[in-house]
Formats: C-alpha cells, sequence, structure tokens
C-alpha cells in the first residue's frame, strides 16, 4: 500500500476503493517551479518579495533625489552663471574738473564733498577722506573707472582764493597738477522691481577685517566645514529642545546664502532640508572665497522707506557714508551684528539696541582673538558713529525724471532696473544747490501757497542741462512740471518772432505802428488782440516795440506774413504743436512746457546753433564698457547775424524794458532776457541767459485760476533770485564781420549821435543800415 | 614824347592822390562806434600750461593712436571748460573726420568758424577740413 506522506496532514483511513486506487494512483507531472516551490518554506518566499520591494523602492528613491539634486542644481546654475543679482542702474552727476584758475569756493568744494562719500578725516588721510584747513582742503580722493581712463585717487592740496582756485598740488610728489577729475557723485537709481538695493563688492576688495568678523560670528568653522556643520546642528538641536524654543540657529554661512538667495524665512522641515542639500552643492560648485563674497553681497542689512539695502558695501554708505574698505573694526562690528536682526539692530531707529549688539559682536571678536583686550577696551567706548539720518534716495526727483524719460527709447525697464548700468549725466550739483535756495528765497516772498514753479537750467553752448526742478517742493518725487506742464507761453515767443521778422528785410529800426486791429478767423470769430496796459502808443522802432512787449506792432507785422514765417521757425526746432494754427500764436497762445521753452532759447542763445538739450552724456555697462556716447551735436539753423540782432533786443529788454529789475539787482553784469504774462496772470514766465548759462522759470497754479503776477513781478524775481545764488559771467555778444552797428532813434528809427535823446546802439546788416536821419534832441 | 608820358602820369597820381585824400576825410568825419560795452574782451585761454591746452595734448595723443573716441572724450572735457575756444572745436571737427562722421565734422567746423579770430589762425586748417569732411 503505498501512502503518501504530506506534513502536518492526518493519515486517514482508506476507504476499500481508495485502497486500490491508492495502489494504483499515478504520480502526477509536476512543473518545476512548483516543484521547487513545494520545496521551499512560505517565510522565504516572502522574503524574496519584501527584497524586490525594497531594491525597486530604493532605486526610485535615488532616482527621485538624483531629480531633486538636479534641480537644485540647475537653480544654482541659473542664479550664478548668468547675472547673479539684478543690479540698480546708477545715475551720476558730471564729474567735478579742478584746475588752477577755476571758479570754486571753499564751501562748494565742501559741498561736493559732503554730496558724494568723502568724509572728514583726522591725521592721515585715507582714500575718501578730506581735511579743511583755513585756505584750502587735503583731499584723498578715490579711484573711478570711467569708461575711457580711470582716474587714480590722489592725496591732494587745493588751495582757495575767494572763488578762485589759486593752486592744486598732489601732496606724495610735491608736484602742481594741471587737471584732476573727482568721481561723481551718485544722484539716482533706477532699483530692481522687488525694490533691492545693493553695491556688488568684487571679492578682491573684501576687508580681511570683515571676513574675520563675520566668521567670528556667525560661522566659527566655516573655512573646515563641507557647507552643512552636523555638529552646530545637533548643538543648537540640544539648546532649542531644552529652551522650549528656537534659541539658538545651527545654520552656516553657506547655509544662510542658499536660503537669502533660493528660499524663503518659513520654519519648516522641508525648507531646511532644501538649504541644507542646496549649501552641499554651493560647496561643491564654489570655492570658500566666492561664497563668502557672495554672502557679503547678498544678506539683507537695512530698509530705507520701499528699498531694501542688500549687501555690506551699500549699507556701509548709507550708514557711514564711507565705503567698507574705510570702515574702522566698531564699524564693522556694528554692520555683522545688524545680520541677525536687521530691523530690530538698526542703529537709525534703535541706536541702544545696536549698541549693545555691536558690543556682543565685538566681545566674540575678543574671544575668538580677532581683537585683544585692551582693542575691545577701547572699541566698546565708541559710539556708533552713523549719520544723523539717512540720505534720501532720490534726492532730486525732477532730474532723475527727465534722465528716465530720456532713456525709455533706448532701454527697456529692465535693463534699466537690473543690469546695473552707469548713466552719465551733466547734472551739476552747485547749480541745483544755487537753483534751491534761489527757488526758497524768491517763492517766499508771494505768499501763495498754492503757487507753483518750475525751473530748467542749461548750458547753451553745449547742450547740458544742469539743474532741474519740476514742484515748489523740490525734494517731491511727482509730477514734473518742467517736463509735463504745457502752459501758454505769452511774449516768450518774441524773440522768434522777432527773428522771423528780421529774417524779411526789416532791421531793428524799422518803424512799427502800434494801434488796434481786428483780425477775423477762419471759424468766423473776430479776434482783437490789446497791449498789456490797454493803450496804443503809435509809432516806434521795432526794438522800441520788442524791449517794452507791445502786442499790437507784431500782430500787425504777423498778418503781413510774419505768422508764416514763425511757423516755419517752430517747425525747424521742432516746436510746432497744432496743425491748425491760430493768429493768436504770434503772442504765444501755444502751450509748452519749461523744457520746450529752455531749448527755444537754447538756439537764440547760441547764435543760431540747435544743440539739443540733454541729460545723458553716457550710458555704460556695469563692467564700464560704453554702449551709448551721446556727442555734443551742433547744427547751424538759424541765420547767426539775425539773431545776434535779437541777442541785442533781449539785452534791451534787461537794460530798459520789461526786465529791467536785472539791471538794477546785477549792476554792470550784462545780461539777455524776455518776460511772458498769460492772460488773467494765469502764467508768469521768464527766460534769460548770461554768458553759458540759460535759466526758464515759470510760476502758475495746477488750477489755473490767476496767480496776479506778471512775468516782471513773478518768474523774473525768481530767476534772479536763483542768479543771485551762483557766479555767471556776463553775456557778452559775439563779433560778427556782417554787422555794423549804428545809434538811431529808438522813437523813429532814424540814424543818430550817441549823445542824443532817444539814441541806443543797435546792430545791423550792412545792407539795411536806416539812411535817414533823426534830429538830435 | 617822354614828357608828355611823364606828365600823364603825374596827373594820374594827383588824381589818385586826391581820391585816397577825399577818402581818408570822409572816414575820419564819421562817428566812432565803441561796442565793447557788447562784445567785451576775448577770453580764450592763451597760456600754454593750462587744462584746455593740456586736454588737447591728450586728445591729439590719443588721436595719433587712433584712439578716436577717446580724443573725443577729452577734446569735450576741454569745450566744457573753455566752450568758445576755437581750436578744440577744430580738433573735434578732426577726430570726427578721423571717424568718417563727416555730417558731424562739418557741424564742429561751424563752430570752429564762429569763435575764430585772425589771431587763432585756423581759418585755413578750418577751410581745408571742411573740403575734406564735405568730399567724404
Amino acid at each position: 500500500m503505498v501512502e503518501f506522506l504530506m506534513a502536518n496532514k492526518p493519515i486517514s483511513k482508506p476507504s476499500s476503493n481508495s485502497k486500490l486506487r491508492a495502489k494504483v494512483k499515478q504520480p502526477q507531472t509536476k512543473f518545476r517551479s512548483d516543484r521547487l516551490q513545494s520545496k521551499k518554506p512560505a517565510s522565504i518566499q516572502k522574503n524574496n518579495r519584501f527584497r524586490r520591494y525594497l531594491i525597486g523602492f530604493i532605486v526610485f528613491t535615488l532616482i527621485a533625489f538624483s531629480g531633486y539634486l538636479f534641480f537644485l542644481n540647475h537653480l544654482i546654475s541659473q542664479r550664478f552663471d548668468g547675472d547673479t543679482w539684478a543690479l540698480p542702474s546708477r545715475i551720476y552727476a558730471r564729474p567735478l574738473e579742478l584746475y588752477t584758475g577755476m571758479s570754486l569756493d571753499y564751501e562748494s568744494l565742501k559741498f561736493e564733498l559732503k554730496l558724494s562719500t568723502y568724509q572728514r578725516g583726522h591725521k592721515k588721510l585715507k582714500p575718501g577722506q578730506y581735511r579743511l584747513l583755513k585756505q584750502s582742503i587735503d583731499l584723498f580722493t578715490q579711484d573711478f573707472e570711467y569708461s575711457d581712463s580711470v582716474e587714480p585717487g590722489r592725496l591732494v592740496n587745493i588751495e582757495f582764493s575767494g572763488d578762485k582756485v589759486t593752486a592744486i598740488k598732489d601732496l606724495v610728489s610735491n608736484k602742481p597738477i594741471k587737471l584732476h577729475r573727482l568721481p561723481p557723485a551718485i544722484i539716482g537709481s533706477y532699483h530692481p522691481q522687488n525694490g533691492e538695493d545693493r553695491l556688488l563688492l568684487a571679492s578682491d576688495r573684501i576687508p580681511q577685517k570683515l571676513q574675520q568678523i563675520l566668521i567670528a560670528v556667525e560661522d566659527q568653522q566655516f573655512f573646515n566645514h563641507f557647507g552643512i556643520n552636523p555638529i552646530s546642528i545637533a548643538r543648537a538641536l540640544i539648546a532649542n529642545v531644552r529652551a522650549g524654543k528656537t534659541v539658538q540657529g545651527g545654520s552656516t554661512l553657506t547655509q544662510q546664502l542658499a536660503k537669502n538667495l533660493f528660499l524663503t524665512s518659513e520654519r519648516s522641515l522641508l525648507r531646511k532640508i532644501n538649504e541644507a542639500f542646496m549649501a552641499l552643492l554651493l560647496e561643491a560648485r564654489f570655492s570658500k572665497q566666492t561664497i563668502l563674497a557672495a554672502y557679503i553681497n547678498e544678506v539683507f542689512l537695512l530698509q530705507q522707506n520701499k528699498i531694501a539695502i542688500h549687501g555690506f558695501e551699500l549699507a556701509s554708505q548709507r550708514l557711514f557714508k564711507q565705503s567698507i574698505e574705510q570702515l574702522s573694526t566698531d564699524k564693522l562690528a556694528l554692520l555683522v551684528g545688524m545680520v541677525k536682526g536687521p530691523s530690530s539692530y538698526n542703529p537709525m531707529a534703535h541706536p541702544a539696541a545696536a549698541l549693545t549688539r555691536r558690543n556682543l559682536v565685538l566681545r566674540v571678536m575678543r574671544d575668538e582673538k580677532v581683537i585683544d583686550q585692551t582693542e575691545y577696551s577701547h572699541l566698546i567706548r565708541q559710539p556708533l558713529g552713523t549719520v544723523k539720518r539717512l540720505p534720501g534716495v532720490n534726492p532730486f526727483p525732477a532730474y532723475v525724471d527727465l534722465v528716465k524719460r530720456q532713456l525709455k527709447s533706448s532701454y527697456s525697464s529692465s535693463e534699466l532696473s537690473a543690469k546695473g548700468l552707469r548713466i552719465f549725466t551733466p547734472f551739476d550739483p552747485l547749480i541745483q544747490r544755487a537753483l534751491h535756495q534761489g527757488l526758497e528765497n524768491g517763492l517766499s516772498r508771494f505768499g501763495q501757497p498754492d503757487l507753483q514753479a518750475a525751473v530748467v537750467i542749461a548750458d547753451y553752448l553745449n547742450g547740458d542741462i544742469q539743474a532741474l526742478i519740476g514742484d515748489k517742493q523740490v525734494d517731491y518725487p511727482g509730477f514734473n512740471r518742467a517736463v509735463m506742464a504745457q502752459r501758454p507761453i505769452g511774449s516768450l515767443i518774441k524773440p522768434l518772432l522777432l527773428y522771423s521778422l528780421l529774417e524779411g528785410d526789416r532791421s531793428l529800426a524799422t518803424l512799427v505802428n502800434d494801434k488796434a486791429i481786428n483780425i477775423k478767423q477762419s471759424d468766423g470769430k473776430v479776434w482783437t488782440p490789446r497791449n498789456y496796459d490797454r493803450q496804443f502808443h503809435g509809432k516806434m522802432s521795432l526794438y522800441q516795440a520788442f524791449v517794452k512787449s507791445y502786442n499790437l506792432p507784431f500782430v500787425h507785422f504777423g498778418v503781413q506774413g510774419g505768422l508764416e514765417a514763425l511757423v516755419k521757425n517752430l517747425e525747424r526746432i521742432d516746436l510746432l504743436k497744432h496743425e491748425v494754427v491760430y493768429p493768436s500764436i504770434l503772442l504765444g497762445t501755444s502751450a509748452m512746457s519749461a523744457f520746450e521753452v529752455a531749448q527755444m532759447y537754447q538756439v537764440i542763445a547760441n547764435n543760431g546753433y540747435f544743440t539739443p538739450l540733454t541729460t545723458i552724456r553716457q550710458v555704460s555697462d556695469k563692467d564700464n564698457r560704453v554702449l551709448d556716447r551721446i556727442p555734443l551735436k551742433s547744427q547751424k539753423i538759424f541765420n547767426q547775424s539775425q539773431m545776434i540782432q535779437v541777442q541785442r533786443a533781449m539785452v534791451g529788454v534787461v537794460e530798459e524794458g520789461t526786465a529791467r529789475y536785472l539791471n538794477t539787482r546785477f549792476k554792470g553784469q550784462s545780461l539777455a532776457g524776455k518776460t511772458g504774462t498769460t492772460n488773467d496772470t494765469r502764467d508768469s514766465w521768464f527766460s534769460g541767459f548770461s554768458d553759458r548759462l540759460l535759466g526758464v522759470v515759470w510760476l502758475g497754479n495746477d488750477d489755473n485760476k490767476s496767480i496776479k503776477l506778471t512775468g516782471s513781478s513773478g518768474a523774473l524775481r525768481v530767476w534772479a533770485d536763483i542768479m543771485a545764488q551762483q557766479k555767471f559771467k556776463p553775456f557778452k555778444i559775439s563779433r560778427d564781420a556782417a554787422l555794423e552797428w549804428r545809434y538811431i532813434n529808438r522813437k523813429n528809427g532814424g540814424l543818430t549821435k550817441q549823445h542824443c535823446a532817444n539814441s541806443v546802439l543797435l546792430p545791423f546788416i550792412k545792407s539795411q543800415i536806416p539812411t535817414g536821419r533823426s534830429a538830435c534832441e | 614824347m617822354y614828357p608828355a608820358r611823364m606828365n600823364l602820369i603825374r596827373i594820374k597820381s594827383t588824381k589818385i592822390g586826391l581820391i585816397l585824400l577825399t577818402m581818408l576825410a570822409v572816414s575820419c568825419s564819421l562817428p566812432t562806434v565803441n561796442t565793447d560795452q557788447y562784445h567785451g574782451v576775448k577770453t580764450t585761454e592763451n597760456a600754454s600750461n593750462g587744462p584746455v591746452t593740456e586736454l588737447h595734448r591728450l586728445a591729439i595723443s590719443a588721436s595719433n593712436q587712433q584712439q578716436y573716441d577717446q580724443s573725443v572724450s577729452y577734446l569735450q572735457r576741454a569745450i566744457k571748460i573753455e566752450p568758445r575756444n576755437a581750436r578744440s572745436w577744430y580738433y573735434l571737427a578732426q577726430s570726427y573726420w578721423y571717424k568718417k562722421s563727416y555730417r558731424q565734422c562739418l557741424d564742429m567746423i561751424e563752430r570752429s568758424y564762429s569763435y575764430s579770430s585772425v589771431e587763432d589762425g585756423l581759418d585755413n586748417a578750418n577751410d581745408e577740413l571742411k573740403t575734406q569732411c564735405m568730399v567724404g
């Protein structure tokens, strides 16, 4: 009997049939696996399944982890391979050229130095410091890289006598210097959209002391770890668990950099994990020096209104008006101390907390042997040393606004706000200062709180816009009236109109008739112009009509062809605003901005040579490669001889006309100008020029209500107050071989002699010299 | 014949002399017009070691090394210090000629003309450069 023994299976008593079946039962054909399985225990089979799952899981995890690391590495590459930071573009003032004999006084140089980052120094001057002496200033200038050259820093002495520089000497070689350019001050910036501002510090410029302090306070094992410090993490963990809250951090500088560059401040495990791996990757890819430099340029240190100051260099310049390289140890300690809490340890807002924090840092430095006990004892007694007030982010908003407008056509917003461009302007801080002071003096006399102002000051010989304000509140960054406010210009149109008349056969002696006139316009309406005094003055010379600013003679000429000539000349300087021209344009109903008026007068003052007014001279990239150079332009568009006659008439306006107040105010200083007043005294204008300075002043109300000020009683006074604040040379008419000068009687235009009544000396084109004589009274 | 010819020459000389004398008398009777109050004295720098001269020297040196942008830069600085110096404008015109910016060359020459005087001795140089720029 064949019995099959099977494990754990009871042996059953066979039935009679089953006995037989059992005898003849054939062995079954079995598959190999079955045979094998049938040999292995179940537990082993389970183990094998588990192993497979485990291997699969490990492979999957490895792939996922590699992908994760690849992603993190990609983020790092994106950041570091291109422009690591969005760098704001900087707008620079003109560099001050120093030379013997130049017109510059002691106080003005002091002002320039304060506007830049120069600080008072003491015994041994460092770059960026100056020392005031009785009649001179010792100055250690800083290197400055222009696109065309590097102006090296020098230790110089500048000597003054009155308002002139009498000598400039190199204090190292003791030799006189012919010419030295001071680095230009920064007057504005384009900030990135993220609101960050920074000044990049190159690796080789980072002071050794700063590195030592940073490492001593934030990451003592920086040069020894590989991105994370497990011991530090463990220590921090224990301390935090014991305290029941976060009292200690274990992050390395590398981790902090990773967090600042790529992550948020969210306190979560995932963020910490990301941070750790990114730190490892940063260490794998970059040297310690590169990481440290990146950290020093990245760390957030100070909030100034809407702008977040990142990086030690800019924080140093804002808080101490010094470059980081010039800072003393205690000031470095303060900045490093601010890393842990830029808000809590802000020395401007919380000086006591900042001082405590700084001294704590100094203590750590002593413990880590960065400084010794003696130095420590000395440094903790030092005051914070910060500026009293942070410098304005944008102290010249109207000028910077015009710079931005003029750049818009060539550069996109993203280029301007992120590429670290360097924009060089002809802005003159000394003239702007004179403008501020003069405007304040001028406006205070009127007692009108709503009275607004716009002023443009330019060098008409080379087209430089040197100063500008667009609001009576000079640092207000709002509506820029100098550029945006379009207002009728009144009699300011008359110089160009006079030129248009002289282009024909007329001269300054041409007789005109100041009498009533009515003009029917194309719309059927009748225009009846009037003089300002509502009087008629009969016949007189064109010169006389101009200096007295009578309207009617010019309207008479206008309808005889003068209007067409004026329109043509406005077109030539691109100031014709409307296709439909009304006769009233002869009296300045055309609306212009102060900037446009300045452009018109630039051509007049410059003998008919058109030079576009500009706020930009050069644009370079962050590596000082020139992107754009705006050269001096000069195009002769008007006849010089005739323009000189206009200038002579404008001198007459000051000598004896509507601007004669200037003759009294600036005795002996020849100036040329024109007043302008609009209907109902809504606008008061004055435009005038000296040897090379052109100034345009507008006064008015934004709601267009009358200000009850004429050009003479309003804008002219402000113009005078502005000019009184600065040095200027008198206006001199150019010599012109095509002109001959003659004395004429201003009332009847006849030739006369110098000593006769009503005589005035005027220039004439030879063929237009008057032939009639006037009786000498 | 000879004495007759001599007489003719004498008569002609006398006539010419009389005309000249008349012109002299007329010119003396015209009023002298002093325009100094408007024109003043020229202020062009003449010193050989002033800042403008130094910038001219630097510009010429840069130009000799074919660094024309650099040369323009120096001259623009010179013009900023002394804008009515005819020589600065002349050199600037020259730099633009080297840069093949002929339109700008002509514009700068116009400015040089407007400021030049007999003392500067620039008129011939300006004329020549103007021709070159027009041809260019």
